[in-house]
């Protein structure tokens, strides 16, 4: 084998690009990084760095975690346009119900209350697509009209107020200098590779891939597809619990952002929207580099639309990519 | 007699109002291959499909180990040990070999995670069973998108066969495999023989069927008509049972004309590009020229070439003009037309209609002022007419038809064209034998009406039944133009294998 000669870096990246498909993700992480941290006035000074990873990360959290859901989705070969639909709802039921800490009994049922909201809903959007074989991008779209509504209907008007003593505890607690949200990720990400490393990882990669040929290997292609909404389901309602410590408050249109980020998120991080292809922490790259984006943005104090533009030609330059090195190194076809 | 390890009592399975199957009716028996003959639409493969749980029936009974048996998915009859190898492949271009081999059967290790270590040591174990027949690119963590077609196929069977199953089924599993790799599958055929496995092969190739079979069960329009014992039994005996009358199949063109006084019109130097190391040949006007060789040497990128779809370096010249196409246009101003191999992908829009298809390279003749459609809907009728195609109306969706008919289709949207020269590659590939007689007999109309052809196929009887001349490929190369009394099965077969000895050809050639 030619790869032999090469030097270890360069098999190295290979690797992460062929197996994880996270070269690029990879590049943009570090240029946004840089270019943030560069434009920060008072970054010499010692704790700022730490300070800015603190709140920048649990602002993010809310969509890290929605597009990690997402990613999973569309690695098993859908795609889910309800999850900011159910983080809304999620955080309008907490914004409606968590009112005082002096309940703790009746808070905690809550908090199971919005997790259990989001497996039903993300269990529905998989019966539907993969028990009934309808089209994922559509009964997503209707399902997520019907969660937004159901938010509506519980909270009309922006209000609610969640304990200081909740929020205080999520936007500041660090063990070891490291955030609590990054925490969060890191488990996750954990608990995830727990997963991919068995059956369900393998079995996902075969569905996204080549759902017939997965079928007929023995694969339980159904179970499967539905798992990844439950798990959407689930992630969005713990992006539900994050943000609503994050803002204190509920707004029935809290998630409706959410959705499009999360997809941006995906493909910004090198997961292939045909499905089989990309990795999980791809995803928490590309909501990092969406939160880079945004807070580069109103750092060199931009109009908005620069987000927009900038956010759209990056998805571009990321699905494009690959067609220009082909075009430039000469290859038809 | 050995015991019998499964059987099916008149099997039914309808897809809408069609019956694909009738009566399916087998027995398969331990230490033995059961060849499932029959043509394209027989119901073979929905057979095999309803055996092994990814078609459910709708009648009829499947008996394993003496037991009645349904399986409702392909996992449960994997789970009592019955494993299809099946045509169209169940692969997952995303993951790798061994990932594939072992999906849905993956080694753990003691923490419960899957163990690719074992995963890839065993499949380089298995890849050894058809060492010497692939490429260095196949190997264990090799992505099986990166695979040529008879690689991807012998993953597939390696797949199978790793599950150690107790009835192995193999659907037109050499279909896309070179000699060797076939002579690689036939041991394995017969180790699984010996190990008492109850096999079932299923293949439109009478040899292999010769070769490897002990008995043959014949269907004919979804029905059991009948069983042989192959060493009793011939070529022409299976034949007449499969076409239901006498007739066999003929040599097309006894007579073979001479073209020494014809003048040259393609002429090729040099041509090279990824696949191709510098191939030259001529052709003279009205020519049938036939390339032979093992699979994936180039035949088909040589085809594409000349139609402008690959780039190259080197010279085409077509008629005294030197060509240079970017670009499958100005190959079809040219008057060439392409018949491609896959059909399903390259050569038919499926969900639209027979009529559309047949005149979606050719709409500029009809469109002075607008739209000729009365024009435009006789002519495709006369070529259809003329293909003998078996369908509802012009106006369904060429997904109806069946695999010989659809590819008659991608013939008669080039013939509306009257191409000048017809390139073909591998046409036949999974046809049956009274669609591949009848496009025989198309090919002969279409020479002696002038046009020169260029005719890949995969199947030599069929170059030695067509062709006057052969050109034989090797990795990217022409090794042998074979015409006249040198054009020989031994011949072709010889070139194929990458030899260049010469004493041996003229024994053989004296023989045949």
């Amino acid at each position: 084998m030619p790869e032999r000669n090469k030097s270890k870096i360069t098999q190295w990246w290979r690797k992460l690009n062929v197996r994880h498909s996270l070269g690029l993700p990879l590049i943009l992480l570090v240029l946004t990084t840089v270019l943030y941290f560069i434009l920060q006035p008072n970054i010499t000074r010692s704790g700022t760095v730490s300070r800015l990873l603190t709140s920048n990360f649990r602002t993010w959290l809310p969509v890290i975690l929605v597009t990690i859901g997402q990613a999973i989705v569309i690695l098993g070969g859908g795609l889910d346009l309800s999850n900011g639909s159910i983080v809304s709802v999620g955080n309008v039921i907490l914004a409606l119900t968590v009112t005082t800490p002096d309940e703790p009994g009746k808070n905690i049922l809550m908090v199971v209350v919005v997790i259990a909201f989001g497996l039903v809903a993300g269990l529905l959007n998989g019966f539907f697509t993969a028990y009934l074989g309808l089209q994922p991008v559509i009964i997503t779209f209707a399902s997520s009209f019907v969660y937004s509504g159901l938010a509506l209907l519980l909270l009309p008007s922006p209000g609610g107020d969640i304990p200081r003593e909740y929020t205080s505890v999520y936007r500041s607690t660090q063990f070891l200098g490291i955030p609590l949200a990054l925490i969060i990720i890191v488990l996750v990400v954990l608990i995830w590779t727990f997963f991919r490393q068995r059956k369900y990882g393998r079995f996902l990669f075969a569905v996204g891939g080549n759902d017939k040929a997965a079928y007929t290997t023995g694969v339980p292609v159904t179970w499967m597809k539905i798992s990844t909404y439950v798990i959407s389901g689930l992630l969005a309602s713990l992006a539900a619990i994050s943000y609503s410590l994050l803002t204190g408050s509920g707004l029935s249109s809290s998630g409706d952002d959410m959705t499009l980020a999360s997809i941006t998120g995906s493909v910004l991080g090198g997961i292939s929207m045909s499905g089989g292809a990309g990795s999980v922490i791809g995803a928490v790259f590309g909501g990092v580099i969406l939160g880079n984006i945004r807070n580069i943005i109103s750092t060199l104090k931009l109009d908005s639309w620069w987000r927009t533009l900038v956010n759209a030609l990056l998805i571009v330059l990321v699905l494009a990519g690959p067609g220009f090195i082909n075009l430039i190194r000469g290859k038809k076809k | 007699m050995k015991s019998i390890v499964l059987y099916t009592e008149q099997i039914e399975k309808r897809f809408g109002g069609v019956r694909a199957l009738r009566d399916g009716s087998i027995e398969v028996r331990s230490g033995e291959v059961l060849a499932l003959v029959g043509s394209n639409g027989s119901g073979k493969s929905t057979l095999t499909k309803v055996i092994t749980g990814v078609l459910s029936s709708d009648g009829g009974t499947i008996f394993y180990h003496d037991e009645p048996v349904t399986y409702n998915n392909p996992m449960a009859a994997q789970k009592a040990g019955i494993m299809a190898v099946y045509q169209e492949l169940s692969l997952i271009p995303s993951l790798t070999v061994a990932q594939n081999i072992w999906l849905a059967n993956e080694p753990k290790t003691k923490f419960g995670s899957i163990d690719d270590k074992t995963m890839n040591e065993e499949t380089a174990q298995l890849l050894t069973l058809f060492e010497g027949t692939f490429q260095s690119s196949l190997h264990p963590e090799a992505y099986v998108l990166n695979l040529p077609p008879d690689e991807r196929q012998i993953v597939e069977i390696l797949k199978a066969y790793s599950r150690k199953p107790d009835v192995l089924i193999l659907d037109e599993a050499t279909a896309s495999l070179d000699s060797k790799q076939v002579n690689c599958l036939f041991d394995l055929v017969q180790l699984l023989k010996s190990e008492n496995k109850g096999l079932v092969f299923v293949s439109h190739r009478m040899d292999e069927i010769f070769r490897i079979a002990d008995r043959a069960v014949i269907l004919r329009n979804g029905k059991t008509v009948g069983e042989v014992v192959i060493s009793q039994s011939d070529e022409d005996e299976i034949v007449n049972m499969m076409v239901g009358s006498t007739a066999g199949l003929s040599r097309v063109f006894s007579n073979k004309m001479d073209f020494s006084d014809k003048e040259t019109i393609l002429r090729v130097g040099n041509l090279e590009n990824d696949r191709l190391t510098g191939v030259s040949f001529d052709i003279k006007q009205g020519e049938l020229v036939g390339i032979g060789g093992l699979r994936g040497q180039g035949q088909s990128s040589l085809l594409h070439t000349l139609f402008g779809n690959d780039q190259y370096t080197g010279t085409i010249t077509l008629f005294d003009e030197e060509l240079d196409f970017d670009h499958p246009k100005d190959a079809m101003n040219h008057d060439i037309a392409l018949i491609p191999g896959d059909r399903a992908t390259e050569g038919l829009l499926l969900l639209r209609s027979i009529f559309e298809n047949l005149h979606l390279p050719n709409w500029a003749k009809y469109s002075r002022p607008l739209l000729r459609m009365k024009r435009a809907y006789s002519d495709a009728g006369e070529v259809s007419d003329q293909l003998k195609l078996v369908m509802e109306s012009l106006d369904s969706p060429v997904s109806n038809l069946s695999g010989g008919n659809a590819q008659k289709v991608v013939i008669g949207k080039w013939l509306l064209r009257t191409p000048k020269l017809l390139l073909l590659d591998d046409p036949t590939k999974g046809v049956d034998v009274g669609t591949k007689s009848e496009f025989y007999k198309l090919l002969g109309k279409l020479q002696q009406s002038g046009t020169t052809i260029l005719f890949y196929s995969s199947d030599e009887q069929e170059l030695l039944d067509l062709c006057e001349r052969v050109l034989v490929m090797q990795d990217g190369n022409v090794k042998a133009d074979l015409s006249g009394e040198q054009l020989t099965e031994a011949n072709l077969v010889f070139y194929s294998m990458g030899a260049t000895n010469n004493n041996h050809h003229n024994e053989e050639s004296a023989h045949a």
